[in-house]
């Protein structure tokens, strides 16, 4: 169980909500409203895909929300229902079993010269045609991630989560998200390293 | 396959995280000196993840979030009147 109980302004707004507060649940929505729609992006890759997982997470949640005890965060407590709603979806589409990913293939062989390079992030807004295609490519490459290794790339990379976060939301072993997480990275960094050299980024 | 490569290579996300001991660390800090290729991947492991975080600020469309909205308003207005 995680020790860290929902922050203060969360907590407030459960309570006016359990009170019969609508403004209370609209802004709960807000304060994560583009975190759920983006996890549900990266994860299924459709706008309509990513908007049906926002509908389900948060009508699940305000459905159980009286009987939610706090003893965890909002926001982990959120993103638990957003990831079974991914994996139902997931489900739905029949999708082929995950592939796994082996470290082997990764791992510095002699006499290797494989370099790896990737792009820098540009901060510069005038950079817009380099910035979408490199979003891209990033984009490509999370997607074609196994969906397994994508839950847990998203949960601790993208979103912050810490291991025994992601552990929690996922319901598996501390060691099978630093697993899964170590693989992940290194499949994103050889795909987006060879669309560089391929030139798919300028 | 590089023996000693190996063990080392299966922890650098754990380094690069600053969830190993102390000790584990140096022993990879040691491996790092005459491994280029591990030390080259810790930076580009730590890149791709600066990079993929860098385009994840999604927000959600504004009509997505009237329907998203409306829909949960009418579903709590159902349940206080019921």
């Amino acid at each position: 169980m995680n020790e860290t109980a929902t922050d203060p302004v969360d907590h407030r707004l459960i309570s006016e909500f359990k009170a019969g507060s609508m403004e209370a649940m609209e802004k709960i929505v807000e304060r994560y409203e583009d975190r759920i729609f983006t996890f549900g992006l990266k994860m299924c890759g459709h706008l309509q895909d990513a908007e049906d997982i926002a509908q389900e997470t948060f009508l699940n949640a305000f459905k159980y929300l009286k009987d939610f005890r706090e003893e965890t965060k909002l926001k982990n407590w959120l993103f638990k229902i957003a990831t079974t709603a991914c994996i139902r979806k997931r489900r739905k589409k029949k999708c082929e079993p995950d592939q796994e990913i082996s470290l082997e293939s990764f791992v510095p062989q002699n006499g290797d010269d494989v370099k790896y390079e990737i792009p820098d992030w540009s901060d510069d807004p005038s950079d817009n045609m380099l910035r979408s295609e490199l979003k891209d490519v990033i984009d490509d490459a999370i997607q074609s991630l196994s969906h397994k290794y994508r839950l847990v790339f998203n949960l601790r990379d993208i979103e912050g989560f810490s291991t025994q976060e992601a552990a929690d939301i996922l319901g598996i072993s501390t060691q099978s998200v630093k697993t899964r997480l170590h693989r992940a990275r290194l499949f994103l960094r050889e795909k987006i390293s060879m669309s560089y050299k391929e030139g798919a980024i300028q | 396959m590089r023996e000693d490569c190996k063990k080392d290579f299966e922890r650098l996300s754990e380094y690069l995280d600053g969830e190993l001991d102390d000790d584990v660390c140096r022993e990879i800090e040691r491996h790092f000196r005459h491994c280029p290729e591990c030390r080259e991947c810790v930076a580009t492991m730590k890149k791709t993840i600066q990079l993929c975080k860098a385009v994840a600020n999604e927000k959600i469309p504004s009509d997505a979030r009237e329907r998203l909205m409306s829909m949960l308003r009418q579903c709590f207005s159902r349940n206080h009147t019921e």
